[in-house]
């Protein structure tokens, strides 16, 4: 049994690691190696000048940063807002407050694949067509996220927040110096399946960004594609330059991404 | 009066932000979806007649046939989830290198799943068609030719989930009382035995979840099937993917709402589902 379970889940490792293996090993090949029959794993020399090429060929630094201004504001942005919107539904009864929690479960239900027509017009309208605003500001806030954060607000004691009343914090000194602190995790949480999705995205930035020095990472790749079809090492130096960011932030974040996972919020 | 606008004001940026980009939007496919509206025509009111004519519309039976097609990666994704889980539970817990393997294809950017795999399903060069000439197959045209090339994509996304999924059953796996499984051992139950009559009735709660979440993104396939097979033409398409012809390429914004809105319908099923287990567990 117990051999068995470790062959299953070497081919799991396996099955999960070797496509970047050969994405690695494609992006240090020599010319000669590329299409070499049988294919070659292990390169005879490793060619760094892949990355320093595609570097130069096209404005890589560009795309990148664009990517990392994208992936910021929308990770910000949507911590915030749900944090406060989370912060109200939990911690307060007002009128109209079903009215709004029903607004939030509708907008979950919404699929962006089916509203991406409208959004663009409206994007158009606010003149924000082919820009990173653009980009960021139709999701910068997730109903999915306000709804993870109630729950988080939701389980703080009473006693907490009446000892922050008595100091005689204001609703806005109460809410971010007593009651967001204890929602760190779920913040940590949001935080990071917001920026791995924001990282990732491609249809909407393709639809909204027309011009080069806007592109982000995923649409400057797909587009090197196109114009380099015969340097797939250029194209695979692209792929690892775009995965190693997320690795690397998610490897500090894999606690609460799990923990995500685990509680079945994970978006 | 201070005190009574508070709440208002921290819901605010999100009430705006969702309003205007997801309900106003939302609202629009559906009024829409009433009308002859395109780039080249008057607009006017003409009741249930996009319906009507999507209803007549062989494409959309296609496309959506497709797209229930698709849906058949929800089982698949179930069962080879459930056997990773069920063989690594023990030795995955510590390791989170491991684990951080089985979450790469999970975080990786869909337009560097859809460059890998590409290389490697390539008919002439590619790693896969090599490895099958092993056992003496002939080159399988993974990209080019239908239906193969729903398979192609369907494999893309079961590699792109099934890590994710596994670590949801792992977390499953860890709610069911240790004394019930040991009690099953006791009793002399094989591990299969143990697995079907023990594990499995505990893990439905996870199980319902993963096939809803999975078959609603199945239904809203496009991304992966673009990344992976840009360009071809109709046959292999979903759904989403004529959506977008009707209205980034033939201008038909009529016509592509009341597509827009029986895609919502069926998604919203499914994402209705799901948030009535959230719910529940919460």
């Amino acid at each position: 049994m117990r051999i068995l379970r470790t062959i299953v889940l070497a081919l799991g490792v396996a099955a999960a690691v070797l496509p970047f293996v050969w994405l690695l090993s494609t992006s240090l090949k020599g010319a000669e190696e590329l299409f070499a029959y049988p294919p070659v794993l292990i390169p005879s020399v490793i060619v760094w000048e892949n990355y320093s090429g595609l570097w130069n060929a096209v404005p890589m630094a560009s795309y990148f940063m664009n990517s990392l201004i994208v992936t910021i504001l929308s990770v910000t942005g949507t911590v915030l807002f749900c944090s406060l919107a989370g912060f109200a539904l939990a911690r307060y009864r007002f009128k109209y407050q079903q009215l709004f929690l029903v607004m939030i479960i509708a907008a979950m239900m919404v699929p962006k694949e089916v509203i991406i027509l409208p959004l663009f017009t409206i994007i158009l309208k606010l003149g924000l067509a082919d820009s990173l605003a653009g980009v960021i500001l139709p999701f910068i806030v997730d109903a999915m996220g306000i709804f993870m954060m109630r729950q988080a607000f939701l389980s703080i004691p009473a006693e907490i927040e009446e000892a922050g009343v008595m100091d005689g914090a204001s609703p806005f000194i109460l809410w971010w110096k007593v009651m967001m602190p204890m929602t760190r995790p779920m913040m940590a949480t949001l935080a990071i399946f917001t920026f791995i999705a924001s990282w990732g995205d491609f249809l909407w930035p393709l639809v909204v960004l027309k011009s080069p020095e806007h592109f982000t990472l995923q649409v400057g790749l797909s587009y090197l594609i196109g114009t380099f079809v015969d340097n797939f090492r250029y194209v695979a130096a692209g792929g690892i330059i775009s995965i190693i960011p997320v690795v690397i932030v998610f490897v500090f974040m894999q606690k609460y991404f799990e923990r995500g996972l685990f509680s079945g919020s994970g978006k | 009066m201070m005190k009574k606008i508070t709440p208002y004001l921290f819901l605010a940026p999100a009430i705006f932000f969702i309003g205007l980009f997801v309900i106003v939007p939302m609202v629009q496919v559906f009024s829409v979806s009433f009308l002859r509206y395109s780039f080249f025509g008057p607009n006017e009111f003409i009741g249930f007649e996009n319906y009507r004519k999507l209803f007549h519309d062989p494409n959309f039976w296609w496309t959506l046939s497709n797209s229930l097609l698709y849906v058949l990666v929800t089982p698949v994704l179930m069962v080879v989830s459930l056997v990773f889980a069920l063989s690594i539970r023990r030795s995955v817990k510590s390791a989170k290198l491991l684990r951080l393997s089985f979450f790469l294809p999970v975080i990786t950017p869909v337009v560097v799943v859809g460059i890998m795999w590409k290389w490697m399903f390539a008919e002439e060069s590619g790693i896969i068609n090599y490895l099958l000439s092993f056992i003496g197959m002939e080159h399988i045209p993974w990209l080019t030719q239908y239906p193969v090339n729903m398979l192609s994509v369907m494999i893309l996304t079961i590699w792109r989930g099934f890590g994710y999924y596994m670590m949801i059953i792992l977390a499953g796996l860890a709610l069911i009382p240790a004394e019930i499984e040991e009690a099953g051992v006791l009793d002399g139950a094989t591990p299969f035995q143990q697995v079907i009559h023990i594990l499995l009735p505990n893990l439905k709660p996870t199980l319902l979840f993963i096939f809803v979440v999975s078959s609603s993104s199945a239904i809203k396939l496009f991304t992966e099937l673009y990344v992976l097979i840009p360009g071809v033409p109709m046959n292999n398409k979903t759904l989403v993917a004529y959506l977008y012809r009707l209205s980034f390429e033939r201008f038909d914004f009529g016509y592509g709402s009341a597509l827009a809105v029986i895609i919502f319908l069926v998604t919203s099923l499914f994402s209705y589902a799901n948030f009535r287990m959230m719910e529940q567990r919460s």
